[in-house]
Formats: structure tokens, C-alpha cells, sequence
């Protein structure tokens, strides 16, 4: 584990550093413009203020449970509510966020594999899911939120929306792109065609779908924080339209870091997952060709 | 000596044409009024020059293209899809990438619903024979084009076809791993004789290989059959049997269809051999 990580670390020296570099830019410019928007709300917030009060000001969005009293009913701030109301926060966001990606990743796929199936599905699905492509996300948010709420039926719709017409258009594009080839050798074989779409069209689609599925990730992000922002309840989009409403400026902040740091955590699992799954992907310079056994031993 | 094969007609082919409507909207006749019949259990080389129609009449038997006009049977059925009956070798690389190599060649088995057990003894008994039994769990990706077409062929034999189509398969492949694979593919198919014979029908433009590997060859230009050749030489054959006399005639023939000679002149060949 300690090897593990010690290698990882090695290889991403160069990022590290330039993480580093930010974070000290960060603190060096924080101490250059000392401007506030408020008495006691700096524009710029150094580290020190961003881990010490501007995290112990996160207890203001703990409801209260676990033994641990909200702020809201006479509890003192404390790191541990900060923490708390950190952690139910973001799992919100997260749940909310991967359910959607998860919904609107299926259904994406099955109407994009549904316009290759037979021309009777194309008709159907086809002209009706391009129209509604073109639907500009953030502006139906408000129709999302009256017809299925501002809780979590209504945020994972408006995520898997946001996916959906996204897996859509990636999912028939990499379809065109499958080679004849390997649809004609499934055939001559016996596949039927559910067999074909399993075990010919499925995979053959999975290292294109790879860039549509990051495309996704981001888009999700949007549209579960555009969606919170708008109209929130809970969630790291609702700190930071409460903390707006109050000029809290590094509480915003704050909560842009828990964003990159989610979010590159996501593509990182991404990352390891689809590497994983397209371990057959032919790649320049990590092949090695297995020589045959002597044609004599297969002839004798 | 091969056991001669059973001889009722596998492939019926009957007026077949086919016609191709190009981007241009012209219409293009690839294949014209083709008929003929192959007997249960004969290797059948198809020669022709580039161009003249081969693929096109290999993929309208395996049923991947219908005929615009006449046609196919095959086993006294009619061809009008794809078929396991009908196996099919393709030129280009075909092996599925994201299988390694023994569940590419248990594939149509398992297509068929046949127990996981029997059907991976069956794709292990194929590896074996084509020489590919130490890579049976090695990603496509790490093999060589021609052990590629080595798993190619192994799925298709392993998947029990009576009818096998082979379409130029070993163009691409040097001179020694070209032999080398013939070898395998007359092995497989000599495996079984009578009735359970395969029949062959394989695509190649290279005269060389249709003579070694053929009981017979058709011969094809500008998409209509022009020859009809016999193969009486025994079996196995080597690089000396393209030698003898009746090999040289024939090699002739094809390649004055194949425009590279006038009209074949056997008996002056012989003389200047003797």
C-alpha cells in the first residue's frame, strides 16, 4: 500500500508540484489583496482562514443528529458539525449525482442502441431524442423542478437528462463505427441479434464510449450543482446559495475545492475502472507478440 | 491419399447475378449469371483477378449479401441470411479483440447455447491442432497476423460448419506462414472424410495456392465463371507437385485467364522442360 503510493506519487511528481505551486499563488495572493466583501470576509482567503474559520463556519449546515447539535437549535460551531455537515452535504451531491449518471447512462445507451437495432425502432426513437438534444440544459431546471420536485427524484431526472442525451449521441456515433467486420464474422457464426448487440456491439463501442463517459462525468456535475444552485435543499450547491445570499466568500470557495477535489476523484476511479475494462485495447509499445509453437508441432 | 469425396451437391448456384447501385447513382454488375455445383466434400479454389467478383459471390453464399437475380442453395436450403452451417474465413483480421483467444474460438458455440465444459474442450481439441494451444488465454492484440488467422480458422472448424468460405484468408501472410497455414487448413479439413468432409470453398487471386490446396478451380472474370478446372493431382501435395505436368498445364490456363500469359501452351512448356 505505502509502496503503492509512494509510486504513485513519484509518477505525479511534476502535477504534485504544480498543485503545489497554485496553493502557494493562492496564499501569496491572498496576503497582496486583502480586500473584504465584508467586515471579516476577505475577497481572497489565505489558507489559514479557510481551514480554521471558514470550515468551523460549515457547523452552520448541520441539521443536527449523531448527538451533535445544529447551530440552528443553540448548538456551538464545532469542527466535528463542520465535518458532519461537510460529509451529509457532499454524499447528497454525490448519491444525487451518480444515480443520475447511472439512469441516464442506461437510458442514453438503450435509445441510442435502439436507432441500430431495426429501422421500426429508428423511426420511433430516432427524430423525437435528437429534439430532445437540443433542449438547452440549464433552462430546464425549472420545468424539472415542478414536475418532479427539488428533491431527489426531481435532481437525479435532471442529471440523467443531461447524460442521457449525451450517452445518446455517443452511443450511435460509436455504433457507426464498429467495424463491419467483426458484425459479419458474429453473424457467420450463429449470433442472433441480442447475441450481436451483447457480445459484438457492446464491447466494440466501450473505448469510444470512454471519452462520452467523461464528457458525462462533467456534464453531471453541471447539471447536479446547476440544479442545486437553482433551487436547492441540501447539497454542496445549496451552501454555496446560502453562503452567496451572505457575501461568505470563502465558504464559496471553500466548497469549489471539495468540487475539484470530488470530481477529480471521480475521474480517477474512472480512469482506473475503464483501464481495466479495455485491457484488450491494442496499444503502441505494450504489445509483445507471443511467438507460435513450430508449425510442426501443430502438423505432425 | 485423401478418401475421394461423396458426391451430392453441397453448393447449388443457379443464374446467380448481382448488381451494385454506386454513389454516382450508375449501376455496376459485380457478379453475372453464375451457375454451378460443388459436391459434398470438395475443396473448390475460386480464382479471378482483382475486381472480378470472388468476394462478392463468397459473401452472397454465406448469405452477408442476397443476389439481385437467381439462386443459392446450400444443403437443399435456400441462402437468405447467415448461417453456422456456413463458416466463413474473411481476409481482414476478424478475431474479436476484447476475447481472448479460446473464447473467440468457442464463440459460435457458445452463440448455440452448448454447456461451457464441452464447448471450451472443443475450442482447446482446435487450438491444439493449429498449433495455438500455449496462447489460449493471450489477448489478440498480442499475436501475429498469422496466428491471428490461425484463431480464425480454429473458431470456424470448431463451430462445426459443413460448408466453410474462406475469402482470400491468407493474402496478407508471408511465404512460410502462408504454407504453414495451408498445412493446417488441409489438416482440419482432411480430419473427417465422407459424408462429415467439409466442403470447401476458398477465394484467392494467387494461382500457386489455388493449385495446391484444390480439387478444382473456378475460375472468374469480369464477374461471369470462364473455366471450370479439375485438380487430379494426389495429395499431399509440395512445392514439387506444382512441378508435374499436369500442375504447369494448369497453372497456364489460370494465368492466361489471369491475363498474364497468351493462351496456355502446355506441350511447348513440356519440351523445354525436358
Amino acid at each position: 500500500m505505502t509502496k503503492s503510493f509512494m509510486r504513485a506519487v513519484r509518477q505525479h511528481r511534476a502535477s504534485l508540484l504544480v498543485l503545489a505551486g497554485m496553493a502557494g499563488l493562492w496564499q501569496i495572493l491572498s496576503m497582496i489583496f486583502r480586500a473584504e466583501a465584508l467586515p471579516g470576509e476577505p475577497m481572497v482567503p489565505g489558507w489559514q482562514v479557510l481551514v480554521t474559520k471558514t470550515f468551523l463556519s460549515l457547523s452552520d449546515y448541520w441539521q443536527g443528529g449523531l448527538g451533535v447539535e445544529s447551530v440552528a437549535t443553540g448548538g456551538k460551531p464545532s469542527y466535528l458539525a463542520s465535518l458532519l455537515a461537510v460529509v451529509s452535504n457532499s454524499l447528497d451531491t454525490v448519491i444525487r449525482l451518480y444515480a443520475g449518471l447511472f439512469v441516464g447512462a442506461i437510458i442514453g445507451m438503450l435509445f441510442g442502441l435502439a436507432v441500430s437495432w431495426s429501422s421500426w425502432t429508428r423511426r420511433i426513437v430516432e427524430l423525437p431524442a435528437q429534439f430532445l438534444r437540443t433542449l438547452p440544459l440549464l433552462a430546464m431546471v425549472p420545468l424539472f423542478q415542478l414536475w418532479f420536485g427539488t428533491y431527489f427524484v426531481g435532481r437525479v431526472a435532471f442529471v440523467a437528462y443531461g447524460v442521457g442525451v449525451i450517452f445518446f449521441a455517443g452511443v450511435i456515433n460509436a455504433v457507426k463505427n464498429v467495424p463491419q467486420i467483426y458484425i459479419d464474422n458474429a453473424r457467420t457464426l450463429g449470433a442472433t441479434r441480442f447475441q450481436l448487440y451483447r457480445t459484438v456491439i457492446l464491447p466494440s463501442i466501450f473505448p469510444e464510449l470512454r471519452s462520452t463517459t467523461l464528457l458525462s462525468l462533467g456534464t453531471a456535475w453541471t447539471a447536479e450543482l446547476g440544479a442545486e444552485y437553482l433551487g436547492a435543499q441540501s447539497g454542496l450547491g445549496y451552501i454555496i446559495v446560502y453562503s452567496e445570499q451572505f457575501a461568505y466568500l470563502d465558504r464559496m470557495f471553500f466548497v469549489a475545492l471539495l468540487f475539484i477535489l470530488y470530481a477529480s476523484i471521480s475521474y480517477a476511479i474512472f480512469n482506473s475502472l475503464s483501464l481495466r475494462l479495455l485491457i484488450w485495447v491494442p496499444r503502441a509499445g505494450r504489445d509483445v507478440l507471443v511467438e507460435p509453437k513450430r508449425a510442426g508441432n501443430a502438423l505432425s | 491419399m485423401l478418401p475421394e469425396p461423396v458426391a451430392s451437391p453441397m453448393i447449388v448456384l443457379t443464374g446467380v447475378s448481382r448488381i451494385f447501385r454506386r454513389a454516382d447513382g450508375q449501376l455496376v454488375r459485380a457478379v453475372t449469371d453464375i451457375t454451378f455445383e460443388i459436391p459434398q466434400g470438395q475443396f473448390v479454389c475460386l480464382v479471378g483477378p482483382s475486381g472480378c467478383g470472388k468476394s462478392t459471390l463468397l459473401q452472397m453464399i454465406a448469405g452477408l449479401l442476397l443476389p439481385s437475380n437467381g439462386s443459392i442453395r446450400v444443403a437443399d436450403s435456400f441462402v437468405t441470411e447467415p448461417s453456422p452451417e456456413r463458416g466463413v474465413v474473411f481476409q481482414k483480421d476478424s478475431v474479436f479483440p476484447w476475447m481472448r483467444v479460446v473464447d473467440n474460438v468457442e464463440y459460435g458455440l457458445k452463440c448455440r447455447g452448448m454447456a461451457k465444459g464441452e464447448r471450451r474442450t472443443i475450442a482447446r481439441d482446435y487450438l491444439t491442432l493449429v498449433g495455438l494451444s500455449h496462447v489460449e488465454d493471450a489477448w489478440p492484440r498480442e499475436l501475429s497476423s498469422g496466428m491471428l488467422k490461425r484463431v480464425a480458422v480454429a473458431a470456424v472448424f470448431a463451430n462445426g460448419a459443413s460448408v466453410l468460405l474462406l475469402d482470400e484468408p491468407f493474402g496478407s501472410l508471408d511465404y512460410v506462414t502462408k504454407r504453414q497455414l495451408h498445412d493446417v487448413l488441409l489438416r482440419l479439413w482432411a480430419q473427417s472424410d465422407g459424408e462429415n468432409r467439409r466442403t470447401v470453398l476458398f477465394v484467392t487471386h494467387d494461382v500457386d495456392e489455388a493449385l495446391t490446396l484444390a480439387d478444382r478451380i473456378l475460375v472468374l472474370h469480369s464477374g461471369r465463371l470462364v473455366d471450370d478446372l479439375g485438380i487430379g493431382v494426389p495429395r499431399p501435395r509440395t512445392a514439387d507437385s506444382l512441378l508435374m505436368e499436369e500442375m504447369m498445364q494448369r497453372k497456364h490456363e489460370l494465368l492466361a485467364h489471369l491475363g498474364l500469359e497468351g493462351a496456355p501452351a502446355p506441350a511447348a512448356r513440356r519440351e523445354e522442360m525436358t
